[in-house]
């Protein structure tokens, strides 16, 4: 009997978080149907913002930004990540846990030091050569650096799964370091580097404040102009384009989601 | 080819830190000095400093009390649903930092339904949002952080050995002390890393006290942010960055121990 009470408690819990974790969402995509500007009340459905949105050339130019950044960071920073954790398993016999330490320090470093450690990185060497304007370039650059750590240390826990033989193996067989690169480190770490890519993806996208510091007058992201809109005073162009923002999220993990579902056991790759 | 490539990135990845101290052309040798001096003098800075702690400790604390029972529930459900329940918690964190505090300020905005309710039960001047306030704040960085505890408690109930509570309740033990022995135990490494995963990064947030605190609620990230925009004293700016360093790398390290003799030397992992 007292057992139910406390299960039902539970239970109503459950829909209590649920409220506070939906309620914000659920009210910026109200309020950007709303035809009205003010926040009070819900005057009656309109699309009216939504079309002031496509027709704003910063905010298209801010959605290109935002892909160019995630996909060619995500690309080169999988790239980097791969040869970085590889090195970590090449050479783990040299004793390099200081190494590790450093490679750790920006996933539990505050974003805001991050950001602003790279900004005076890039600023300083502005100053002195005239190169990396703040832009497009260097929040790439950002972007790599930190997307790097993640990438490197879910490719080197692979590789701790795999028997160190294999690469004997390949020894034995005459590979050269291309060959063996080519048919038997690429294909094995398959997997490992498409979740590494998707994770630098995800990251990249959903980064804003060390975008925020590095970047240029012409290189908006999205979240960058969210923000300093929603400085500039609370619109219900804001909600329309967050409403699109979260859309997207939600799509990504339905659809992966129903991935997952569709084959149940074979988890891949990672950890 | 590949050390240097590793030794190269690695080197890149701490460039920013030690990029720093090279900046003020005028403080050069002793910036840091200067910089915890100053912290040292104004009141104002040990404020923010203070407040950082206390909002951490408070988002921290509530976290935990929304989320223990939260994912107790969620392990006593049919195995086939759980995976589901913990995407419904985790996704509203996919969203970008800046959308969700954004629908805060929808719903915190002085003329919305729930602030002139507090006004009416006369929380608040009337005339006068629930943001941008110390409450807002927190309940920012409790809606931010609460999937980063579901989730390792969540882990932890999943391998909760029942027998162990049942045999508390067959000893007839007072449900205080069934939580107390047979329960709390059990769960500790996932609440350690899960105090982990929340503190630290509300400790350093910037977004949040930006956007929902305003000037009066500043934590330690907006103090540094200032520094390098507005105020423009760069060698303040980096030794609080350094002073944040610090106490994240403190603050792991105590945890971790602390997580270790508690949790039975278990590892708890980050």
């Amino acid at each position: 009997m007292r057992r139910t009470t406390f299960h039902n408690g539970l239970r109503a819990w459950w829909y209590i978080v649920l409220l506070f974790l939906y309620g914000p969402l659920a009210i910026v995509v109200l309020f950007s149907f709303n035809s009205t500007r003010t926040y009070s009340s819900f005057r009656g459905f309109s699309l009216e913002w939504y079309a002031k949105l496509f027709a704003n050339e910063t905010i298209v130019n801010a959605i290109y930004n935002s892909l160019t950044l995630a996909i060619v960071s995500s690309i080169l920073a999988t790239v980097l990540g791969a040869i970085l954790g590889y090195g970590m398993y090449r050479y783990r016999h040299l004793n390099l846990g200081w190494l590790i330490w450093l490679i750790y320090l920006p996933l539990v470093m505050p974003d805001i030091v991050y950001g602003i450690s790279q900004m005076t990185f890039f600023v300083t060497i502005n100053q002195a050569t005239g190169l990396l304007e703040p832009g497009l370039l260097t929040m790439i650059i950002a972007h790599i650096s930190f997307q790097i750590p993640f990438v490197a240390l879910l490719v080197y826990s692979r590789l701790l799964q795999l028997d160190p033989l294999l690469f004997e193996a390949t020894q034995d067989l005459y590979a050269t370091p291309w060959q063996r690169a080519w048919y038997f480190i690429i294909p094995t770490l398959h997997a490992a580097l498409i979740s590494s890519f998707f994770l630098s993806f995800t990251l990249s996208i959903d980064d804003f404040v060390i975008s925020f510091f590095t970047a240029g007058p012409e290189s908006t992201t999205l979240p960058i102009f969210i923000w300093s809109a929603i400085k500039k005073g609370i619109t219900p162009e804001i909600n329309a384009i967050a409403t699109l923002m979260i859309g997207a999220v939600f799509t990504a993990a339905a659809i992966s989601y129903a991935i997952q579902r569709a084959r149940p056991v074979s988890k891949p790759s990672q950890q | 080819m590949l050390p240097s490539f590793y030794l190269m990135s690695v080197a890149f990845m701490s460039n920013g830190p030690y990029g720093l101290p090279q900046m003020p052309l005028t403080l050069q040798s002793f910036q840091e000095l200067a910089g915890f001096g100053f912290l040292g003098w104004s009141p104002g800075n040990l404020y923010t400093l203070a407040r950082s702690l206390w909002q951490t400790l408070i988002a921290t604390g509530l976290v935990i009390l929304i989320a223990y029972p939260l994912a107790y529930f969620i392990s006593t459900q049919p195995p086939g649903r759980r995976p589901l329940m913990l995407l419904i918690v985790v996704v509203p964190s996919w969203t970008n930092q800046v959308i969700r505090a954004f629908g805060w300020m929808n719903i915190l905005a002085p003329d919305a339904p729930l602030s002139s309710l507090a006004a009416s039960a006369d929380l608040i001047p009337s005339e006068m949002g629930l943001f941008p306030s110390n409450f807002a704040v927190v309940l920012g960085l409790v809606y931010n952080f609460l999937p980063f505890m579901v989730l390792p408690l969540y882990a932890s109930f999943e391998r909760l050995d029942a027998e162990i509570v049942q045999a508390a309740h067959d000893l007839y033990a007072k449900p205080i002390n069934v939580f107390r022995h047979a329960i709390l135990p059990q769960t500790l490494p996932g609440l350690m890393a899960g105090t982990v995963l929340v503190s630290i990064p509300a400790f350093g947030m910037y977004v949040i006290p930006e956007l929902l605190g305003g000037g009066k609620s500043m934590m330690i990230g907006n103090l540094v942010a200032r520094q390098f925009a507005a105020a423009s004293n760069w060698p303040l700016g980096a030794a609080a960055a350094l002073i944040m360093i610090l106490a994240t790398l403190g603050g792991l390290l105590v945890l971790r121990r602390l997580g270790r003799r508690l949790g039975g030397g278990k590892e708890v992992v980050l």
